[in-house]
C-alpha cells in the first residue's frame, strides 16, 4: 500500500498524518482499520522504564604523558576499561566503590549526570609501557571534553514484561521494586498499548538501522537485543510474557535530561530509565490493525518473586487495563498496583517524536536487516556444578523440644548436646517454634519456668527442595545462625545452620 | 489536624497526655514518636470539636505544638512519575491522577516513610 520512501516524501512537505498509538487504537476503533491504514501513515510509541542493561562507551582522549588505562572511575563508579587505552565502558547497574554510597549512586547516575553537563571525577590506574608510561590520573571530565560519548544498549524495550507480586512472609527487594508480603502490592513495567514492540509484534517494520528516539535525541536500533526472544505464547499477535528486546545507540552529547534518569531500587541498586519510542511506518492494513492494540488486549502474568527460582510460579493472567486501573484482585482479596515505568513520560516520548516528524525533522529510515521473529529461544546458564539442596545435607538425627518442655530440662538439652538452637515440636510433630540458648538465658534471668513463654514462634525456616545456596542468602539478610528443616507437612526434618553451609559451600568451589 | 508535639525532658513522665484525651474528649493518634530521657517528639492527629482548646491546654502544660499541612513533601524535579511508591502507601494516600501526575494526599499520609525508601530517586523526604 505505501512504502517508507513514500511516507518520507509527505514528511518532507509536512503532510504525513502521524498519531500516537494510544490514539491510533481509538481512530481504528471510530473508523476501521481499512481507512486508518489509508489516512495515518506513522504510530509514534514510547516507553519510560527502568532499563538495567544499558550504559555508554566514552573515550576520554589521550593525556600527555599517555596512559593506558586498564581501570577507570567515574565519580567512584568503575568503567568497564579493558580495550585499547582511553576507551571504556560504563554500565547502567555498577554499583559504587566507596561501600557508604553503594547502591545509592551508581552507573546510571554518573550517566544522568553526565547528560546533565555535570563534572565527572575520572580516576585512571594503569600498569605503564614503554609509550604509556603514566600509572595513575585524576582529573575532571564533562561531555563536552570528552571525544566520544555513545550510549549503547545491549538489551531495552522488552517486548511485554513479567508482573510482580509476592507471596512470602516478608518484604522483598527486588529489580521489580519493593514487594510487600502475602501479595501486598503487585508491579508492572510494561507502558502497555504505548510500548514500541507491543505495536510491531511481529517486528514487520523494525531492524537494523531503524531510526528511532533515544533519550530525547535521535538514535538507532542496531540490531535485536540481549534474550530476544521470538516463541512466548501470543494473544492477538502479542507476547503475553518478556519477548523482543532491541539493542540501542546513541549521542549521549545530545540526549535531554528530562528523557533519561539515573535511579536506585530500593536494596536491589542503580537501574536506567531509559526513555525511548519507535515510528512504526503504517504500510498497510495489518500493521494498521497491530498499533491499535488496546490495554485491554495486551495480556501479560504475574508471577510470584517469592519463588526465587528461574521459572517462578504463574498466580495469574491479567491485561494492562486491569493493571492500570490501580487494583486488581488475587486470591479474593484487592491488590494495589504500582507501575514501575512512567507512564506519563511514556506519552510524553510517543507525543514528543510525533512533534519531530510533523514538523518534518525526523525521517523514516528502512531497515537494512529485519529481526529474527521467529526460532529464537533463551537459554538457561548451566552452573557446571549444580547447586546443593537442603534434603541432600547429611544432617544429623534431629534433636527436639516440645512447648510445655520445662525450660531447665531444655538447658539441659542444649548442654549435653553441645548446640544452641532447638526446634519446638507440637504433639503432631509439626514446627511450633525455635528456642536458642539466649532464649534460655533471658528465661532463666526473667524467672520464666515454661518454654512455650520464650520461644520463638515465628520461625523462619529452610525447605528440603530449596537449594543452600538460598539458605545461605536467608541467613544472610536475616542474621542468624541456623534454621529448621521442615517438609511438606511443617514436620521438621532436621536443622541447618551457618557453619553447615560455609562447610558445603567451601567444599563446592 | 496533624501536629508534631515536642516535649522537655522536664515532663517527660508527667501524664499531660491523657489528661487533655480525659479533659477534651478528643481522639487523639499517634503516627510518630521518638521518646528518650532527654526529651521527644511525636507526630499526631488530633481531632475533636475541642481540638483547638486541647492544644491551647497542652501549651499551657510545656509541650510545644507545631501545626503540621504536610508530613511529606515530594520534589518535583526528582519526581518523575514512575508510580513505585503508589502501591506501597498503607493508608491509600499516594494516587495517580488522570494526567499520570503522583500525588499525595496530605490529609490521609501518616508520615510512614514508606514511599520514601521505595522512591528510585529518592524524591520524598519527611517534612521536619
Ligand atoms: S516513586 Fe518517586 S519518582 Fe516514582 S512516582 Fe513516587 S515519588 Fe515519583
Ligand atoms: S509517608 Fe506513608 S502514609 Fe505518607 S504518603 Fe508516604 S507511604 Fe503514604
Amino acid at each position: 500500500m505505501k512504502t517508507i520512501e513514500e511516507i518520507n516524501q509527505k514528511i518532507k512537505e509536512g503532510e504525513a498524518v502521524v498519531v500516537t498509538a494510544a490514539e491510533m487504537t481509538q481512530i481504528v476503533q471510530q473508523k476501521g482499520s481499512k481507512t486508518a491504514a489509508q489516512e495515518i501513515d506513522v504510530v509514534t510509541t514510547g516507553t519510560f522504564g527502568a532499563m538495567c542493561s544499558s550504559g555508554a562507551f566514552l573515550n576520554f582522549g589521550h593525556s600527555d604523558p599517555p596512559v593506558k588505562m586498564t581501570k577507570t572511575y567515574l565519580n567512584g563508579v568503575e568503567a568497564y576499561s579493558g580495550l585499547a587505552a582511553v576507551d571504556s565502558y560504563l554500565g547502567a547497574t555498577q554499583i559504587n566503590q566507596n561501600p557508604d554510597i553503594g547502591l545509592d549512586y551508581g552507573g546510571a547516575h554518573v550517566i544522568e549526570d553526565l547528560i546533565r553537563g555535570k563534572e565527572v571525577e575520572l580516576i585512571a590506574e594503569a600498569y605503564g609501557t614503554d609509550c604509556y608510561p603514566l600509572k595513575k590520573i585524576k582529573t575532571y571530565i564533562t561531555l563536552d571534553n570528552i571525544n566520544q560519548a555513545t550510549m549503547i544498549n545491549p538489551r531495552n524495550c522488552y517486548q511485554n514484561y513479567a508482573v510482580a507480586v509476592n507471596s512470602t512472609e516478608e518484604t522483598l527487594y527486588t529489580y521489580m521494586g519493593t514487594l510487600l508480603p502475602n501479595y501486598g502490592n503487585v508491579t508492572y513495567s510494561s507502558a502497555g498499548e504505548l510500548s514500541p514492540l507491543i505495536n510491531d509484534p511481529y517486528l514487520e517494520t523494525l531492524g537494523v538501522g531503524s531510526r528511532i528516539f533515544l533519550c530525547g535525541t535521535e538514535g538507532y536500533i542496531i540490531g535485536e537485543g540481549t534474550q530476544h526472544f521470538t516463541e512466548a505464547d501470543r494473544h492477538k499477535g502479542v507476547p503475553v510474557t518478556p519477548s523482543g528486546t532491541l539493542m540501542l545507540k546513541g549521542d549521549l552529547k545530545k540526549m535531554n535530561p528530562d528523557y533519561v534518569r539515573g535511579g536506585t531500587m530500593p536494596r536491589y541498586g542503580p537501574t536506567l530509565y531509559v526513555g525511548a519510542g519507535v515510528p512504526i511506518p503504517i504500510l498497510n492494513e495489518e500493521i494498521a490493525l497491530r498499533t491499535a492494540i488496546s490495554d485491554e488486549d495486551i495480556k501479560c502474568r504475574i508471577f510470584d518473586y517469592g519463588v526465587p527460582r528461574r521459572s517462578r510460579p504463574v498466580v495469574k493472567e491479567t491485561n494492562y487495563k486491569e493493571l492500570k486501573s490501580g487494583k486488581i484482585e488475587i486470591n479474593g482479596m484487592e491488590v494495589p498496583t504500582s507501575p514501575l515505568s512512567s507512564y506519563k513520560r511514556a506519552a510524553l516520548v510517543a507525543e514528543e517524536l510525533k512533534k519531530w516528524i510533523e514538523k518534518g525533522d525526523f525521517f523514516l529510515s528502512s531497515p537494512v536487516k529485519m529481526l529474527p521473529n521467529q526460532g529464537q529461544i533463551v537459554k538457561p546458564l548451566n552452573i557446571s556444578k549444580p547447586s546443593k539442596m537442603v534434603k541432600d545435607i547429611e544432617s544429623k538425627p534431629v534433636i527436639i523440644t516440645h512447648p510445655t518442655d520445662p525450660v531447665k530440662e531444655v538447658a539441659l538439652k542444649l548442654v549435653e548436646n553441645n548446640i544452641n538452637h532447638l526446634p519446638v515440636v507440637d504433639s503432631n510433630g509439626r514446627l511450633a517454634g525455635i528456642v536458642t540458648s539466649w532464649d534460655i538465658a533471658d528465661a532463666v534471668a526473667r524467672g520464666k519456668t515454661k518454654l512455650e513463654e520464650v520461644m520463638t514462634r515465628k520461625v523462619i525456616i529452610a525447605r528440603e527442595d530449596e537449594s543452600v545456596d538460598i539458605i545461605a542468602r536467608r541467613i544472610d539478610k536475616h542474621n542468624i545462625s541456623g534454621l529448621p528443616i521442615v517438609d511438606k507437612d511443617s514436620k521438621v526434618k532436621g536443622m541447618i545452620t551457618a557453619e553447615d553451609i560455609s562447610r558445603l559451600i567451601g567444599k563446592n568451589k | 489536624m496533624k501536629a508534631w508535639l515536642k516535649f522537655l525532658p522536664s515532663i517527660i513522665n508527667k501524664s499531660i497526655i491523657s489528661d487533655t484525651m480525659k479533659l477534651y474528649d478528643i481522639d487523639f493518634n499517634i503516627l510518630k514518636a521518638n521518646i528518650t530521657p532527654r526529651g521527644g517528639k511525636m507526630l499526631v492527629d488530633i481531632s475533636g470539636p475541642q481540638e483547638s482548646e486541647s492544644i491551647s491546654f497542652m501549651e499551657e502544660k510545656g509541650i510545644e505544638v507545631t501545626p503540621v499541612l504536610k508530613v511529606v513533601k515530594k520534589d518535583s524535579e526528582k519526581c518523575f512519575e514512575c508510580g513505585a511508591c503508589v502501591s506501597l502507601c498503607p493508608v491509600n494516600a499516594i494516587g495517580i491522577m488522570d494526567n499520570w501526575d503522583i500525588d499525595i494526599d496530605d490529609q490521609k499520609c501518616i508520615g510512614c516513610g514508606f514511599c520514601i525508601s521505595s522512591c528510585p530517586t529518592r524524591a520524598i523526604s519527611l517534612m521536619e
